[in-house]
């Protein structure tokens, strides 16, 4: 049966409010299932393609020998490009990228120019994270008994690069570094790991 | 090693007798907590970014004249009229006595500022604009606010943390620059005081008007002011009556029943106005 005259605008209007519809639940579904814990962020691209794999797992050079400023102050920084010449001034690397990948470095080292290192992990603006008083916190050993930031007992107090890992996940172990892959770092992240060791939540602990 | 937290209150006492209105404050709270440049049309407006001022005021006939001048900043009001108002919690008091404004909760209602009998509330109007050089120079401990939010005086609750992290990881004594050894690094009222912690506008303040402490500091010198004061509040909530005339203490509208922990000591005229 044909519509009648009158159904027409009303099918059509119905139809643009479908579609209207759609659009803003597929919005809403993708912003929603784009955040952890079902993670689709990707890796901003850098500069210089840096393997943590190399230097933390197979290496062993501890996270603070190039994020300095971890166990000092609030930001973790990222080293200068004579923390990278501290080795490369020597070690060459053993493949054709490696090699291409460290001339950069060495190129930028000569002509004074910074690597402009992408930032993975960004918090909003209104928070102050300070990293050195959470690396103390946890690696402190007169403490007995803290928790982790999904509530699970650390007895033993981790040393500097376990206590990184607490929120950064595994970052030896990657050849591109993911932003939140270890935790979501949402505020109720923090909040929860603050109430479970007993350390205070009022706002003004991290927004000021 | 983390610290035992104790209970501040915190306040302040202004003594009117020692301010020369010379608004030293006022420039160093714009640069220590970010307040965007106030212009010509702000104060037009009647829209310019103030946490602190000073209000001046004139007695007495020319040339038989005299001004006077009052530091207005929050009153951090233990009954704060812009707390119950504020539909998102955005303004609560803490456990330290302060009145705290948390910036990503604001939705810009303005209840809290209509409620304010002080006037002490920010609206931010417009987008904070500063001028290209003057952008290095922000501090970044301050979240810089967007428009459509409302700010005012955290007692400069940054330089308070930062405190902390001074007793709890470097152990300095304040003032003397002593290392506190780690079991002694508690925030008590001995090392969060003078040389740890002060507000921007109580630092720079050249004749020492503006004077900071915590309340239960028994070794302030303004510890007898909040004493009195405290004392006055509570006779008043008695429905006894106060004689304001042998002591300098007094609070801003204390009648209204804010309870502010802001205390202003009156003026000693030496030389008053001879009276027509």
């Amino acid at each position: 049966m044909m519509p009648s005259r009158k159904m027409l605008p009303l099918m059509v209007a119905g139809g643009v409010v479908t579609v209207i519809m759609g659009f803003v639940v597929i919005v809403l579904l993708i912003s929603w299932f784009s955040n952890p814990p079902f993670g689709l962020g990707n890796a901003p691209t850098q500069p210089v393609a840096f393997p943590h794999t190399v230097h933390v797992a197979e290496n062993n050079i501890q996270c603070e020998f190039c994020h300095r400023n971890v166990t000092k102050g609030a930001a973790a920084t990222v080293p200068a490009v004579e923390t990278c010449l501290f080795c490369h001034k020597d070690i060459d690397g053993r493949t054709v990228t490696a090699q291409t990948e460290i001339e950069k470095v060495r190129t930028a080292f000569e002509t004074d120019t910074p690597i402009d290192w992408e930032r993975v992990h960004r918090l909003p603006d209104h928070v102050r994270f300070i990293h050195e008083s959470h690396i103390r916190y946890f690696t402190d050993e007169t403490i007995p008994v803290k928790y982790g930031i999904n509530g699970e007992e650390i007895i033993e107090s981790p040393d500097v690069a376990q206590t990184c890992t607490i929120c950064h996940g595994d970052v030896g172990n990657k050849t591109v570094v993911q932003p939140k892959t270890g935790q979501s770092l949402k505020m109720g992240t923090c909040v929860d790991c603050h109430r479970v060791n007993n350390i205070p939540t009022d706002c003004t602990i991290c927004h000021k | 090693m983390v610290a035992q937290r104790i209970n501040h209150k915190w306040g302040m006492v202004v003594d009117l007798d020692r301010c020369t209105g010379c608004q030293a404050c006022v420039v160093a709270c714009q640069a220590e907590n970010n307040i965007p440049i106030n212009v010509k049309s702000f104060y037009q407006q009647r829209r310019a970014y103030q946490w602190i001022r000073i209000e001046r005021y004139w007695e007495g006939e020319f040339p038989n004249v005299k001004a006077r001048f009052i530091p207005i900043l929050c009153q951090h009001c233990e009954n704060a009229p812009c707390e119950p108002v504020c539909p998102v919690f955005a303004t609560y008091h803490n456990d330290e006595g302060m009145n705290v404004q948390i910036y990503n909760r604001c939705i810009g209602t303005r209840y809290c500022s209509v409620n304010c009998p002080y006037s002490v509330r920010m609206f931010n109007y417009w987008e904070p604009q500063w001028p290209d050089r003057l952008r290095n120079q922000l501090n970044p401990d301050v979240t810089i606010r967007t428009r459509g939010i409302m700010e005012k005086c955290s007692f400069c609750v940054q330089r308070l943390r930062r405190g902390e992290v001074n007793v709890e990881r470097r152990g300095i004594e304040p003032l003397t620059g002593e290392s506190i050894p780690p079991a002694d690094r508690k925030l008590d009222q001995r090392r969060m005081k003078e040389g740890n912690y002060l507000p921007a506008c109580v630092q720079s303040c050249p004749t020492n008007a503006l004077q900071f402490a915590d309340q239960h500091d028994d070794t302030s010198p303004v510890k007898e002011y909040f004493d009195e004061a405290n004392e006055q509040i509570e006779t008043r909530e008695h429905g006894g009556h106060v004689d304001e005339s042998h002591t300098r203490v007094y609070r801003l509208l204390e009648e209204i029943g804010t309870k502010p922990n802001v205390v202003y000591l009156k003026k000693v005229d030496a030389f008053p106005l001879e009276k027509a």
